[in-house]
């Protein structure tokens, strides 16, 4: 470490004050660090890309921080943050919106197709984390990024609903649809690796 | 409540997002209906295996340090 103190990064502010601000930081910011890199992963599918958007991300949030509410959804107002920053800077070097009606897929419902062979999902325990995330990542970014908020970081359809800036009855749908989609996909790789035996299509 | 309205919830049941009230309407439709039932159990065996499965990783420890030293040591 320099001797020499550090230059001081915003228009004159107090030792106390840059201190109370670190420290607000810390407790209400950075303990969502695994959360915000877990979606920064799915939205980018590579992880120096995530780092980057995650470092990116906490960066613009120390800047904002005065205007962030204090004590109020902090997990909400980052992952805002980095969304947007994601859909201005690291989309269009990674993947490509999708351009399909998301409407007009049919959800396939495992549950039927399951009736016969393994009605309690029991295959459900031999599919591993990477086969899952993978799956996941396959999604269409609209359905991964729902189903991501929802299902991994346990957000409720409200905050949901913020994040993305669309109604709650999107979020619904498309928790509806990415979900059964999810399940297909899951199901068909179970298929395939002869945990069950699938019906004939 | 009948079979069709019930797995209308589905979701927003198992994801806790209705008013204790159709919650309640759902909680006896599933006891009096055991297809109905089982169905909800799977969904709700799914969801607790994605959430199992996905929320292993965490940030690498490298991050975290870059991130600190960005923010409060420059």
């Amino acid at each position: 470490m320099p001797s020499t103190p550090p230059p001081a990064p915003t228009p004159t502010p107090t030792p106390a004050a840059d201190a109370e601000k670190r420290a607000s930081f810390e407790r209400e910011a950075l303990v969502h660090l695994d959360s915000l890199y877990r979606v920064a992963l799915r939205l980018t599918g590579n992880p120096a890309e995530a780092d980057d958007l995650v470092q990116e991300t906490m960066l613009k949030a120390y800047r904002a921080w005065h205007q962030y509410e204090k004590g109020t959804n902090a997990k909400g107002w980052l992952l805002t943050i980095l969304r947007h920053a994601f859909i201005n800077e690291y989309r269009r070097r990674t993947r490509h919106p999708e351009t399909v009606d998301l409407d007009a897929i049919e959800p396939f419902s495992v549950f039927e197709e399951l009736q016969d062979d393994d009605p309690q999902g029991t295959f459900f325990d031999r599919i591993v984390d990477d086969e899952v995330l993978r799956a996941i990542d396959e999604l269409p970014e609209q359905f991964r990024e729902t189903v991501v908020l929802s299902d991994v970081e346990g957000l409720s359809y409200e905050e949901i609903a913020r994040v993305l800036e669309v109604p709650v009855g999107t979020v619904k749908s498309r928790l509806f649809r990415a979900r059964r989609m999810l399940q297909g996909k899951l199901y068909d790789y179970a298929v395939g690796m002869g945990y069950i035996k699938g019906n004939a299509t | 409540m009948n079979c069709r309205e019930c797995t209308e919830h589905l979701y927003e049941y198992l994801d806790r997002e209705l008013t204790p009230q159709v919650e309640q309407e759902i909680r006896q439709h599933l006891a009096d209906c055991p297809p109905c039932g089982e169905h909800f159990d799977f969904e709700r065996l799914f969801l607790d295996f994605l959430r199992a499965r996905c929320r292993a990783q965490g940030a690498p420890s490298e991050l975290k340090l870059r991130i600190l030293r960005e923010l409060f040591d420059e």
